[in-house]
């Protein structure tokens, strides 16, 4: 089959951070780690193109799959395998995207990726190849992606396949019984020494790497970003008060603070009365152009970002994180100050 | 605890409503009376009220339902029940004989700020998951007075729905009850741990959210914000003892209705002698501050442990924030010995694939999932609603055909124990 392989700018070669925002690109047969993916896939399988793009550019701009997918249909692919990506989400959900459009799309496709990479729950249809957690892992990682994308090709059912993760669904039904006569046997057999009985597996959020700490705050450009709903008023483009499935920007150009009466809060979760008197105390503007102008922050990001935290479902709330990640530091943010409710 | 007769109820099953000018019980149909409804809703902050039936298997729709009530009183003028609102504050409770409307549900129904919309459907798809849907139930709808305070028309309407379930229960005092339920005492023994150990003694923490206007939950008539766990006679439940002030998380109220009728307890108690010793009732607060929320833990651990409890099941109110509550006392019990199991209701997003609890417990993975908030449910469209002419989350009339998550249904996750939805995992592989 013809493969094409998708990954992203810094296995492409062009560059680390500072190219994040490169556009997607096509290239003819396989560089990077598609040379050994090439090799691993045999005979029967070639890597006739790579096409890659910028990590951030890949998340943040909804427009980058299409034109991934229009490089991809350019050299008429029969599969698609994008990563590993490890556990960098940013890349981990563009692979996941690309995958899922080109399954979609009719053509085979896998991507590759760590367990708890938040592009998991972002691929759609496209089986996901569990890779290990680093680029160290690279080389086994290809052997296992190399492996279930052959048998995948050559129509083996994928829950025979070593790696491929299974989408573990948690489905609605209706028991026989009461959630309050199942309590009641759960707390007898914890009782009589069963120490592992529980109707709710214990959740892997995974593991976030802290940021090393900005060398000069007296230099950096800071976002403000919050889960604390503050909308223009009356609430314009319709932010969720309650599990929220999008996130809103608005610019903050010419503001020095968040006046009562144009903005407010919508959030459902706790009582606005004190938040719609002063805005500033859910996102603090006023203090943070006070710093601007004391020469304390070097200057602040000319939107804000805001969802609503508020029963958000934790797949949501990566997505939500992955793609401000992407939006900030294309526009150069060196530091966020997240405000929470 | 001194012997006393055995608590009793007194159970008039009920057939029917309709409204009529008395309020009487005529052969198991209950006629709401004009003139109990008029005296019920006098608070100047209503400017009207109105007031309709539904019945089980209606093509009906309730949306921005807030609360619902079961007739009950212990004589005339209610004889205590619903203290502090109904009854004296004070008034002794947990004793003597209660008449019960079983069947019936006074259900008010109508916009208030912060509450999240919520909506029964009496037939359909969603009508398993909600106890309203099964129930009689008169509803009552409003409009507030000209420039009246939000709070005050919700305690209005608060106050008038449990004078109305008082006084619709009045009607069955003097006939005689189609079933007597007595319901056993629990074994509140301070001090006794080294009694009676035949069987395991299993106790119920419930904690009342109590986050202020609109989000907060009365025990005898009082916010339980800011009180300390304490242990109640389970009997009280029965009277009326807490009443929800609580009107978010739609699929996560716990409504007066259903701290009457308890589910753990009820569980508890009919089992109790069986294979377990019922050891009783905790309420507690559920705080917004961490560091409240961890001294109350601990608080309720203690108290537990006072109590000689060797297990406890943990109820809760609201999202992710209330799960904390739960985790948190389910550790601190487990620390002190007393075995926990809490409730939960799962996040698991729209296609159940992403992590199902934010704030588990650590010690104890024993939880009891009461089904999944954010699947989705595609509702019919209804003849007729109540609540509202517009289902405001999705902008569209009351009575459409929707598209919402199972989050919106009044009590379908309900973290007293209710329902019969639970959540698990079907195992697939990706690509199908």
């Amino acid at each position: 089959m013809r493969v094409v392989h998708y990954i992203n700018q810094f296995f492409a070669g062009i560059g680390g951070e500072d190219s994040a925002s490169a556009p997607p690109e096509r290239r003819d047969g396989a560089i990077g780690p598609g040379r050994r993916l090439d090799a691993l896939l045999g005979d029967e399988h070639t890597v006739v193109a790579t096409v890659f793009c910028g990590d951030d550019r890949a998340a943040s701009d909804p427009a980058s799959l299409d034109e991934i997918m229009q490089l991809i249909r350019s050299a008429d692919a029969e599969m698609v395998l994008a990563g590993p990506a490890f556990s960098s989400g940013r890349y981990g959900v563009a692979c996941a995207r690309v995958a899922g459009a080109a399954q979609a799309a009719g053509l085979i496709a896998l991507a590759s990726m760590a367990a708890d990479n938040p592009g998991v729950a972002e691929a759609g249809a496209a089986p996901i190849v569990e890779s290990g957690e680093t680029a160290r892992q690279m080389g086994p990682s290809l052997e296992r992606f190399a492996a279930a994308a052959r048998r995948v090709a050559a129509g083996e059912a994928l829950a025979g396949i070593e790696g491929v993760i299974a989408s573990t669904r948690r489905l609605n039904r209706l028991d026989a019984r009461s959630a309050a006569e199942r309590a009641v046997d759960l707390a007898l057999a914890r009782f009589d020494g069963d120490k592992t009985a529980t109707e709710i597996p214990q959740p892997d959020f995974g593991h976030v790497h802290p940021a090393p700490p900005i060398d000069n705050p007296r230099e950096a450009l800071i976002a403000l970003v919050s889960e604390g709903a503050v909308v223009p008023m009356g609430n314009p483009d319709r932010l969720e008060s309650a599990r929220a499935h999008k996130w809103l920007r608005y610019s903050l150009e010419g503001l020095d603070r968040l006046a009562p009466g144009e903005y407010q809060s919508v959030h459902g979760g706790f009582s606005t009365v004190a938040a719609n008197a002063d805005p500033n105390r859910i996102l603090p503007l006023d203090a943070a152009r006070e710093m601007e102008r004391d020469g304390r922050i070097g200057s602040l990001y000319q939107e804000y970002l805001v969802t609503a935290g508020n029963g958000t479902s934790v797949a949501d709330a990566q997505r939500f994180g992955v793609e401000w990640a992407s939006e900030l530091r294309r526009a150069g943010v060196r530091a966020a100050i997240l405000t929470s409710t | 605890m001194p012997d006393q007769a055995p608590r009793r109820r007194l159970v008039h099953i009920v057939s029917g409503v309709r409204s009529g000018a008395a309020t009487t019980l005529d052969r198991g149909e209950v006629v709401v009376g004009d003139e109990d409804v008029r005296r019920a809703f006098t608070d100047p902050a209503l400017a009207s009220v109105s007031l309709s039936v539904l019945h089980p298997g209606d093509s009906a729709r309730i949306v921005k339902v807030l609360d619902a009530a079961e007739p009950r009183t212990k004589g005339a003028g209610g004889g205590g029940v619903f203290p502090g609102f109904v009854g004296a504050a004070n008034a002794t409770l947990g004793v003597g004989d209660t008449h019960v409307l079983r069947g019936v549900a006074v259900v008010t129904a109508g916009y208030l700020p912060r509450a999240q919309e919520a909506l029964v459907d009496m037939s359909g798809p969603a009508a398993p998951l909600s106890f309203l849907a099964s129930t009689h139930n008169v509803v009552v709808e409003f409009e507030p007075a000209p420039g009246a305070d939000w709070g005050e028309v919700a305690a209005a309407m608060r106050a008038g729905a449990l004078r109305l379930a008082a006084a619709l229960a009045e009607g069955a005092l003097d006939h005689q009850p189609d079933v007597i339920e007595e319901l056993p005492e629990p074994r509140i023994v301070l001090g006794d741990v080294d009694g009676d150990r035949s069987l395991p003694r299993i106790g119920v923490i419930t904690n009342l959210q109590t986050q202020g206007a609109f989000k907060d939950v009365y025990v005898r008539g009082s916010s339980f914000g800011g009180s300390q766990p304490t242990a109640v006679n389970p009997a009280e439940l029965d009277d009326g003892i807490v009443v929800s002030g609580q009107y978010g998380h739609p699929a996560l109220k716990n409504p007066t209705y259903l701290h009457q009728n308890h589910p753990i307890v009820a569980a508890l108690r009919a089992r109790h002698g069986v294979d377990l010793t019922f050891a009783g009732l905790v309420l507690s607060p559920e705080p917004v501050e961490q560091h409240a929320k961890e001294t109350v833990a601990r608080q309720a651990a203690a108290l537990c442990g006072e109590l000689g409890w060797d297990a406890a099941i943990l109820t809760k109110e609201g999202g992710g924030n209330a799960d904390s509550d739960v985790s948190l006392k389910m550790d601190a019990l487990e620390e002190v010995g007393v075995s926990a199991v809490g409730l939960f209701a799962e996040m698991a997003g729209a296609d159940g694939t992403a992590p199902p609890v934010v704030a588990p417990p650590e010690r104890s993975p024993a939880m009891v999932s009461t089904g999944n908030y954010d699947e989705r449910l595609q509702l019919p469209a209804v003849e007729r609603a109540l609540g509202g002419a517009r289902f405001d989350l999705l902008d569209t009339a009351a009575t459409d055909a929707m598209d919402v998550p199972t989050a919106v249904v009044y009590a379908s996750l309900s973290p007293l124990g209710w329902g019969r939805l639970t959540a698990a995992a079907a195992t697939m592989a990706s690509s199908e």
